[in-house]
């Protein structure tokens, strides 16, 4: 780990070996930005490349998801898999009953190699109905939702201010999305990020 | 007891004819109309003559409460409006779980127990102003009617601008919940705002397969690598500032896992 992350590091700040794109400003350049070509989905039908749910059952490194709709996914994580849970986390993160999204390439054999998989994420909108140690308590369509300041994880973003891990200007019955991850079977989610408005 | 019950009609015609005057002369009242579950009910077109009509029966109530003579059908019709403003509540729970009731002006809250409980004690009012005698006043019973007044308003989601939000506001201003500790650590999040916004990120994005791969800190800077197709896409942060052109990447060929 440590060999690979020093080649990454020499490769973005003194351009080492093995480089394919990097320029003195820091980007790739225009035509990088429109050089991938996206998967083409039919609209209307289902991206073969996604799958959301909740997680059953692990074995070893497949994850048996049952969708929303019913329907099985086996997912499989591998070392270059991207897993989420209110930050970058190992793959023994994962635990049943952690709601995913996945997005990776569809195996033949049905199997979803996953290049992403953000557990219990939620985008939430609503008011703040209160404020109380380390917790807002938001209003969502009616019902509360109970909030937690982690510290030093969780930032707020007011307008276009940069990104700050003080929360103390957040105000009661203001407007607020929330960025987190849910606690599974409960109203209680953990805060990545709050965007206010003001 | 004779003088709680003789207290009820004035205190239940307070309230009614609060709730009329908002019912039949707020123009925001009448805008929002279509909202309420009232509109679920009777359909969008009739939920404003609807609400004038329930305006001016709470009004006619609260004026025989009001106007002497006393006699017990008064505390009946009373109780009979509120028991059917606890059958609307009940209805708009369970038909119109989202919109709210319209009861007191607008407010944007759902039907909640705060509702219930107001109706329920308006019932039990009016339930009481059945045997009421003529009304001989004494500081107790203004003292309890008092009480019985508030409490009609502390349950009024409508009011809550008023005092509720006020009272957090303050006590949050007081106590600081979320004050900040000391620390020296930058939030990831905070970092990957500034990644997100750098012009660096945004002609990498259309390559990247994966969100964040590994992140670590070295001599003042954040390093994030995502997966890029089969090459891997690495971003260097400065974890002081927040200029996103100050942002690096690389594509770099995907290194064989040591």
């Amino acid at each position: 780990m440590t060999s690979r992350r020093n080649m990454l590091k020499s490769a973005v700040l003194a351009g080492g070996a093995g480089i394919v794109g990097a320029t003195a400003l820091g980007s790739l350049g225009a035509e990088a930005a429109f050089g991938a070509t996206s998967p083409q989905v039919e609209p209307g039908t289902p991206d073969p490349d996604f799958a959301e749910g909740r997680i059953r059952s692990i074995k070893g490194n497949t994850l048996l998801v049952l969708g929303s709709n019913m329907v099985f996914h086996n997912i499989r994580v591998v070392d270059g898999t991207s897993l989420w849970k209110l930050g970058p986390v190992g793959f023994e993160q994962a635990q049943p009953g952690d709601g995913l999204y996945a997005r990776g390439v569809r195996m033949p054999d049905g199997v979803l190699a996953a290049e992403s998989v953000w557990l219990n994420i939620v985008n939430i909108k609503g008011h703040i109905r209160n404020i109380t140690s380390d917790k807002l308590h938001l209003d969502h369509n009616g019902k509360e939702i109970l909030c937690h300041v982690v510290p030093g994880r969780s930032v707020a973003v007011h307008s276009d201010a940069p990104a700050s891990a003080d929360l103390s200007s957040l105000r009661v019955s203001q407007h607020v999305q929330i960025l987190g991850a849910w606690r599974p079977g409960t109203n209680e989610v953990d805060i990545a990020t709050v965007f206010s408005p003001h | 007891m004779q003088g709680i019950a003789a207290l009820q009609p004035y205190v239940i015609a307070a309230f009614l004819i609060w709730a009329a005057v908002l019912k039949l002369f707020t123009r925001r009242m009448r805008s929002q109309a279509g909202r309420t579950a009232l509109a679920r009910l009777v359909g969008t077109a009739r939920a404003i003559p609807t609400l004038r009509l329930i305006g001016l029966a709470e009004l006619l109530v609260a004026a025989v409460l009001f106007l002497p003579p006393v006699s017990p059908w008064e505390g009946t019709a009373a109780a009979a409006l509120s028991t059917g403003f606890l059958a609307y509540l009940a209805y708009s729970s369970l038909a119109a779980p989202t919109s709210s009731c319209g009861c007191l002006g607008t407010h944007s809250q759902p039907v909640n127990w705060r509702a219930f409980a107001r109706a329920g004690l308006l019932l039990a009012m009016s339930v009481t102003a059945i045997s009421a005698r003529p009304f001989h006043p004494s500081t107790p019973l203004l003292l309890l009617g008092l009480a019985e007044a508030l409490a009609l308003l502390g349950l009024s989601p409508e009011l809550d601008r008023h005092w509720l939000i006020p009272l957090r506001r303050l006590s949050v201003r007081l106590r600081k919940p979320l004050a900040v500790r000391p620390s020296r650590d930058v939030p990831l999040e905070a970092s990957l705002r500034v990644l997100y916004l750098s012009p660096a990120y945004c002609t990498a994005s259309a390559r990247l397969t994966s969100d964040v791969q590994d992140v670590w800190d070295e001599d003042g800077v954040r390093f994030a690598s995502y997966a890029a197709g089969h090459r891997t896409a690495v971003f260097a942060i400065p974890l002081s500032g927040d200029d996103p052109r100050t942002v690096r990447v690389a594509l770099v060929e995907e290194p064989t896992p040591a």
